[in-house]
């Protein structure tokens, strides 16, 4: 075990040299391309982008923008969690409503949240409400599916224990199926915010005032290219401590489940 | 009470009962701009007859499996390769790991600025969104491979590219199939936002595809009713496409696709 431990340690040391070591090859390789195309608008260099994410971070547009994004994100979030987890949760239960919902669900699936950023536009306008609409649909499937896909594999030795010992429906609900989904359910949370991260950029992109999509392409239209690789740069960063969030909470949530063990 | 009823008939009854109640809803709004399930198949026929929706679909669908081609050839080696040694793997994967949460569409920008508007900026927005889930995958069979497999072949003196080619590869096909799919619906999505956003900030200027086509209907032409047949029409090729691939993947593997 302690053998083990060390070893451990050893190898993430030599990750982290690794890591800087490809990162290092990387920047040079950039270095070198921006030099030879000699044009900062096309490819600056990656000294110019780092000092303007520097400075866009010293003025705060940089987490300004962000914060925009992430509320939206998080406010879509809850409103599709809030509303796909319990439709899943009866759907899960209950095959009658399996059978009325899910073809619907399969009918307006394969259309992506992005294709309804036209229709949104009349609907909601530009602002707030079109991110979040575009954002909330991106997410909810994965939720929802998830969520069913997770009661569904709920070991109804479980259930049928329960009821043996005369627990209510209800208690059966909220103490076996419940914990037994949540595993699955955190999954599905977490394919939801990568979804609706991915649709923040695009919504934002065409149809919002504010945010990081929107910095992108408001710096894209002054040709301040360091300016827009930092955003994008942050659009990477804020995904993947996004998704850093979900893990952490289900591996809290939930510690006996195998799959947050494997995912680590 | 369901007993007897066929499932698909209970399945299409609340997609009828929306639509009645959106024509319903719709005619009583008392707008003319309101689109309406009639209308919209009015506008479907027309838009497929004139040859304008099929024309923009295939636009589309083309530069999906360009990127799709471009993405598949850099992809899969390059994941066979981190699969198979764990020299390559560790070298390569904070790159890959690095980008892959950035959204193809972020990527957009630079692409315009390097690329222009035209089919070549969408097919490198194509080929980034399908890259990762690909290599992901593909990392993910090669090292799902029976390690004895590799040592009997080691052990038979086989050639290491001949090992890669009959061992290997097959080996990692079921999962690479996985991602081939994935990477199919990632690609369908991007291609329909690369074109929206193009449309969108090249005032509408030609870069063609339905995403394109959409976004013109939506500031110039102000036409819902299309708008909604173009939605309509990217929800089944996307659909389609998977299908079309799902059904390739079980003819060149009939072991292991469900």
């Amino acid at each position: 075990m302690q053998g083990s431990q060390s070893t451990r340690t050893v190898s993430r040391g030599r990750a982290v040299v690794i890591y800087v070591r490809t990162m290092a090859v990387f920047f040079v390789v950039w270095a070198l391309i921006a030099m030879w195309t000699g044009n900062p608008i096309l490819l600056p260099s990656p000294l110019v982008a780092f000092e303007a994410l520097v400075e866009l971070a010293r003025s705060l547009e940089l987490f300004e923008q962000a914060a925009v994004s992430l509320l939206r994100m998080l406010g879509s979030l809850a409103i599709a969690a809030s509303i796909a987890i319990p439709l899943g949760l009866l759907m899960g239960l209950y095959r009658v409503l399996d059978d009325v919902i899910d073809p619907t669900i399969e009918l307006l699936r394969p259309i992506s949240g992005i294709a309804w950023i036209p229709l949104g536009l009349f609907m909601f306008g530009i602002g707030n409400a079109l991110p979040m609409f575009i954002m909330t649909y991106a997410a909810f499937f994965p939720i929802l599916l998830g969520t069913v896909a997770g009661v569904r594999a709920v070991d109804g030795k479980l259930i049928d224990a329960a009821r043996t010992m005369g627990v209510p429906h209800r208690a059966v609900l909220t103490h076996v199926v419940l914990p037994a989904t949540l595993p699955a359910l955190l999954v599905a949370v977490r394919l939801g915010v990568a979804s609706a991260w991915t649709a923040v950029v695009a919504s934002e992109l065409i149809g919002a005032p504010s945010g990081l999509g929107y910095a992108i392409e408001w710096y894209r239209g002054l040709l301040m290219t360091p300016q827009v690789m930092s955003f994008i740069a942050m659009i990477g960063v804020l995904g993947y401590l996004c998704d850093r969030a979900v893990r952490e909470l289900a591996q809290r949530l939930t510690p006996w489940a195998p799959e947050t063990v494997a995912s680590r | 009470m369901t007993r007897g009823v066929p499932r698909w008939v209970i399945g299409l009854m609340l997609p009828i009962a929306l639509l009645l109640l959106w024509q319903a809803w719709g005619s009583a709004a008392n707008n003319v701009r309101m689109p309406l399930p009639t209308k919209v198949a009015a506008a479907a026929v027309q838009m497929v007859a004139d040859g304008e929706l099929p024309r923009a679909i295939l636009q589309s669908v083309t530069r999906v499996f360009a990127g799709f081609m471009v993405a598949a050839l850099l992809a899969i080696p390059l994941g066979l390769a981190m699969g198979h040694s764990r020299a390559i793997e560790r070298n390569v994967d904070p790159l890959v790991e690095s980008f892959r949460p950035i959204a193809a569409i972020a990527i957009l920008p630079l692409a315009i600025l390097w690329f222009g508007t035209g089919t070549s900026a969408a097919i490198f927005i194509v080929a980034y969104a399908a890259f990762f889930p690909l290599v992901v995958n593909t990392i993910a069979g090669t090292k799902r491979i029976n390690p004895s497999l590799l040592q009997a072949a080691a052990t038979m003196g086989i050639p290491r590219f001949t090992t890669i080619r009959t061992v290997l590869v097959p080996a990692a096909l079921p999962s690479i199939g996985v991602g081939l799919r994935i990477a199919m619906g990632v690609a369908w999505t991007a291609i329909v936002a690369a074109e929206l956003a193009v449309g969108a900030k090249a005032g509408g200027g030609g870069s063609g595809g339905v995403g394109q086509m959409m976004f013109v209907f939506y500031a110039y032409s102000i036409e819902l009713n299309r708008i909604i047949v173009c939605m309509i029409a990217v929800g089944l090729v996307a659909f389609t496409l998977d299908r079309l691939l799902r059904g390739a993947l079980r003819l060149a593997m009939p072991w292991s696709v469900r």
